[in-house]
């Protein structure tokens, strides 16, 4: 026998050691989408929370270069407001999750000075003329004060800002970095700050310069992707661009030569407007590829895109002595997908079939619906020689093709269609075998409901 | 008369450099991928070859290498839209790399220079 257990809202007991209270609390905001905010806003929640750490108030600054700024401090403004956050967060049945949402609720208020207080401070990191609150993050260690008001080596706006002579600053490390620090106190019920609380502190300090450390780590991952996409993206547009504009170039020139005749001004015009269209053309689809965007399309009726596209003059006369097998059902339900993407969708991938298909050779289109998923699923199936493994795996990259004229961008618009409507592509290919691909387009239920 | 190869797959750009190339006073002969270059170069003799590098088949810079094997010193001008196949070394084999533009008179004036230049035997590779 089996018994399967959930991993999340294990709230435990009130007498639980603290330190698995603790530590289960923190836990929690790693299952959230990642979002260095929100793990931040559950750390400092576990910090000043009664069944965490219990402090009064948590203050966050993060290092950033050679400044030490300050970014988020939570905590009531008051002893009236600490006495109404403490009786609402201890009512039964608030667990981490109502918590998290209520510190959010208040760190996010307009009138929420108590963090627009320090978001202007920022003070050095130089080594050797630190004062509190940069020590405790250039020295790697806990920084204890516990008399403010007498202690020299105290920033004075910072003294005047927290506002009480004992607090800690516990530093956030994350391997051989500290991204900064969180600074804990007991402004409102003034308990003295004990070993076991510097014990629980620390551990939360570790777990938040991780989560930082990763976050921003993140984030220089997503920043490079981004670089690195724009950069294949200007090299690509460069040399498309490039051979259009030589031709016209070359072209009008000649016309400017007074001994062009009229014949050839007049075919040289005729070449100049094709390039101008082709110009255009890619203008068109680069502009597209990046703005696929669904919302609020219609009903879309794939069976007589599919059909209409058959029909229509473009594939008839591309197709020439290929043999277009297609199986459509009939009243198949509308899907949620836009008319004149799914067009293009339906268009490229035939495309592909058609080129990939020798002469005299069958291309099986079959769309129906699967009951099991809820899908409307298109199936195009080609006799071609296959997807050559070796290229296998960049078929959905931009910009690369193996046809002529190709710019490499069909497979990857189906692609961005069908994340953007819900749906996958599938697709299997085998040596000689021939490809088929399957767009599973998700069944439009906003009728029926 | 001189005769210039062009391979170039773009038909507008074949068709421009065709007709400019001609007015400059060559003999011109257009092909749009890299067989029809090769066969082009078994029947006849040229002074020099432009070559676009991306065309459907065999790419340019196959081309320049088997050409190299067979003709070690003609030369050859590469002719194309990327600027970046010039960190490809085997294109350092060509004589010229020149960036496809508006204007044609670098690629003329590039021409003009290596046809006319006096012929220096490359030495010859053992057989």
């Amino acid at each position: 026998m089996i018994e399967i257990v959930n991993f999340l809202a294990q709230d435990f007991e009130k007498d639980a050691p603290k330190e698995l209270m603790l530590l289960s609390f923190i836990s929690q905001s790693f299952f959230q989408p990642f979002s260095l905010e929100e793990n931040l806003l559950a750390i400092l929640s576990a910090l000043t929370s009664g069944s965490g750490v219990g402090f009064n108030r948590a203050m966050l600054f993060l290092a950033e270069g050679p400044k030490l700024r300050g970014r988020l401090w939570l905590g009531p403004r008051s002893a009236e407001e600490a006495l109404y956050i403490w009786n609402t967060l201890s009512t039964p049945g608030i667990g981490y999750a109502e918590i998290i949402e209520y510190n959010r609720s208040l760190v996010s208020r307009p009138e929420d000075n108590l963090s627009r207080r320090i978001q202007s401070l920022s003070y050095d990191l130089k080594a050797g003329q630190e004062l509190v609150p940069s020590l405790a993050t250039t020295s790697r260690n806990i920084v204890l004060v516990r008399d403010a008001r007498h202690e020299p080596r105290l920033a004075d706006d910072f003294r005047e800002i927290i506002g009480l002579d004992e607090f800690l600053c516990i530093p956030l490390l994350a391997q051989d970095e500290v991204m900064g620090e969180v600074i804990l106190d007991n402004a409102i019920n003034r308990a003295p700050i004990e070993a076991r609380d510097i014990k629980l502190a620390s551990l939360c300090g570790l777990v938040a310069g991780n989560a930082i450390a990763l976050a921003r780590m993140h984030r220089r991952v997503t920043d490079m992707e981004r670089l690195a996409a724009m950069g294949e993206m200007a090299a690509f547009v460069t040399h498309e661009l490039r051979n259009p504009l030589a031709a016209v170039g070359g072209f009008v020139e000649q016309m400017a030569d007074p001994r062009a005749t009229d014949r050839k001004k007049k075919r040289n015009l005729r070449i100049i407007r094709g390039e101008v269209k082709r110009l255009e053309d890619i203008l068109f689809k680069i502009a597209h590829l990046w703005k696929v965007e669904l919302k609020q399309s219609p009903p879309c009726d794939l069976g007589s895109v599919v059909r209409s596209i058959l029909a229509g003059p473009e594939i008839r006369r591309k197709k020439r002595h290929r043999v277009i097998v297609p199986d459509i059902e009939d009243n198949l339900p509308p899907v949620l997908c836009d008319t004149t993407y799914a067009a293009e969708v339906v268009r490229n991938i035939l495309d592909n079939a058609v080129d990939a298909t020798p002469d005299r050779g069958l291309i099986r289109v079959r769309c129906f619906f699967q009951d099991s998923e809820s899908r409307v699923v298109l199936s195009v199936e080609d006799s071609g020689a296959g997807i050559p493994p070796e290229i296998q795996d960049k078929i959905f990259t931009p910009f690369f093709s193996t046809k002529k004229n190709g710019m490499g961008l069909g497979l990857l618009f189906v692609k961005r269609v069908m994340d953007a409507c819900g749906g996958r592509v599938e697709w299997e290919s085998g040596e000689s075998r021939g490809s088929v691909f399957r767009l599973y387009f998700p069944v439009d239920k906003r009728g029926s409901s | 008369m001189k005769k210039i190869l062009v391979v170039e797959d773009e038909k507008a750009l074949s068709l421009l450099y065709k007709e400019e190339l001609t007015e400059e006073g060559y003999k011109v002969t257009a092909v749009l991928d890299a067989e029809a270059a090769l066969e082009a170069l078994a029947k006849e003799r040229f002074d020099l070859i432009i070559t676009d590098i991306r065309m459907p088949g065999k790419n340019g810079i196959d081309l320049v290498t088997r050409v190299l094997s067979r003709q070690p010193d003609i030369p050859i001008i590469i002719n194309t839209a990327y600027q970046s196949y010039k960190n490809d070394f085997k294109t350092w084999a060509a004589d010229a790399y020149i960036v496809k533009s508006s204007s044609l008179e670098e690629l003329k004036a590039k021409i003009k220079e290596l046809i006319e230049k006096p012929h220096v035997p490359t030495q010859k590779r053992p057989d």
